[in-house]
């Protein structure tokens, strides 16, 4: 765990030295800057525990509904604010990527926002909109895009 | 007494001579809900039966008179958020018209947000806003507003911000961020719990937000 936490502050500090924001980036943007107390703070939340869940109607309404505004409707990263944000939607049709990715990271994403596992903070935090369940199947349903299992 | 007060009523409808409204008159019942009786589905245009709650007179004139594009990937009803293509222009009314429909739209309301401040922001705490804007929550993902080299940038799927301090009531942005389900069952963005420090400071960052800032 205390590895982990350390690797994850690392992404952080990366990835801050090369996104300042979520817009499209111009010249004139600010320097970067370390990460704040509360986003340190979002790192080290304790990691929720997936369950088995099932994919049904609802989850692929619910990702329709708010998570195609960036990853497009079928889930290849195409949503129509995708060209406008400096880091891209992932594609979630990608195996590739996902594979490398454990369901309980794909879970805090969605959560609690794309800083929380190391990644941009133009994927928003979820948690006070989604219940935990709807995420978890949010999860299946990513894995069954992809066609894909953590490796 | 039901009867009575009907009678007196609709004596009184009678009485007036412009029938119910410019409003109606003018057929903008066709695309935007106006009332909160109305459903929520099936409008090709925003709800506006809480237009006094939620714009600033001034803006509402000028917007009527001289329409410009809030939403750039126009008014998305479709689940799969599919952008619309070809979007015809916001229809135009006179100035004349359109001060009388901004004064109608004015007595459309179904709240009474708090009160809050719209004081300007010191400088340092307009950056520290900004910064949590763009990074801590996101909102920029959505929102198109202006950054420090007055650009404007950001994703489109939610209204343009770069005029909010022109349009929008600052008492409405509060209680948008607070309570938005006060004014739309379901909405596309996410929901935020913000400390009510952070809400305050949010709120008067959005006011300062002008489109005679663009450079
Ligand atoms: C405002 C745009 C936006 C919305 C809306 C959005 N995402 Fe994202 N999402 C992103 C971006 C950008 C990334 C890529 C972040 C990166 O690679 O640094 C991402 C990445 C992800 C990832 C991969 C995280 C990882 O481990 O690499 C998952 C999973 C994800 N999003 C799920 C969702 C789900 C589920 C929803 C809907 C509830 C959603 N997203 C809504 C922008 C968005
Ligand atoms: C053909 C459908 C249609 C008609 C008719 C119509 N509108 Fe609109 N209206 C729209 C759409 C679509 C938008 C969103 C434009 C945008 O976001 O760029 C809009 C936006 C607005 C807004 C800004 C609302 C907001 O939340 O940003 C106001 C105010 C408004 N209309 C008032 C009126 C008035 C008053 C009339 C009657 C004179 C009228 N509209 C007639 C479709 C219509
Ligand atoms: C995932 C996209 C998304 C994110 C992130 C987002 N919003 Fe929104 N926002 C929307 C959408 C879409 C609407 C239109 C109403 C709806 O469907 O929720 C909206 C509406 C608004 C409105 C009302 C504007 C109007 O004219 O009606 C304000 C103010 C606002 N958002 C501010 C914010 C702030 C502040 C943040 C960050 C704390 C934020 N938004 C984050 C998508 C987003």
């Amino acid at each position: 765990m205390i590895i982990n936490r350390k690797f994850l502050l690392t992404r952080i500090i990366l990835l801050t030295t090369l996104v300042t924001a979520c817009g499209q980036s111009e010249q004139a943007t600010p320097a970067a800057k370390p990460p704040t107390q509360q986003e340190v703070a979002e790192v080290t939340q304790q990691t929720p525990q997936p369950k088995p869940v099932q994919v049904t109607e609802d989850t692929r309404q619910t990702y329709q509904w708010y998570c195609s505004q960036c990853h497009g409707i079928k889930g290849k990263g195409d949503g129509i604010n995708a060209k406008l944000l400096t880091v891209p939607p992932r594609n979630h049709t990608k195996a590739a990527y996902l594979e490398t990715r454990t369901d309980e990271q794909l879970f805090e994403a969605i959560k609690f926002g794309g800083l929380s596992v190391g990644r941009a903070p133009c994927m928003p935090a979820w948690e006070h909109t989604l219940e935990e369940d709807a995420i978890h199947s949010l999860v299946r349903y990513i894995r069954e895009l992809c066609d894909c299992e953590a490796l | 007494m039901k009867t009575l007060t009907t009678l007196i009523l609709s004596g009184l409808l009678l009485s007036t001579p412009a029938s119910a409204g410019v409003l109606e008159d003018k057929n903008c019942g066709s695309c935007h809900r106006l009332k909160a009786e109305e459903t929520e589905k099936g409008f090709t245009g925003p709800d506006l039966h809480y237009a006094g709650n939620k714009f600033q007179p001034e803006w509402l004139k000028h917007f009527l008179n001289n329409p410009e594009v809030i939403r750039p990937a126009g008014f998305v009803t479709d689940p799969g958020f599919l952008p619309k293509t070809d979007l015809p222009p916001h229809i135009s009314s006179s100035k004349e018209d359109a001060n009388a429909l901004a004064q109608e739209l004015m007595d459309l309301k179904i709240s009474a947000p708090t009160p809050v401040t719209s004081e300007p922001l010191s400088k340092g705490l307009r950056a520290r806003i900004k910064y949590q804007f763009e990074r801590t929550f996101g909102c920029i993902s959505c929102h198109q507003s202006l950054n420090l080299a007055g650009k404007i940038r950001g994703g489109i799927s939610g209204p343009s911000l770069v005029n909010a301090g022109n349009r929008l009531q600052a008492d409405w942005v509060a209680d948008w961020l607070k309570a938005p389900e006060t004014y739309t069952a379901k909405r596309r963005m996410p929901r935020y719990k913000m400390e009510p420090d952070t809400l305050d400071q949010f709120t008067r960052f959005l006011m300062t937000l002008k489109k005679e800032n663009i450079k």
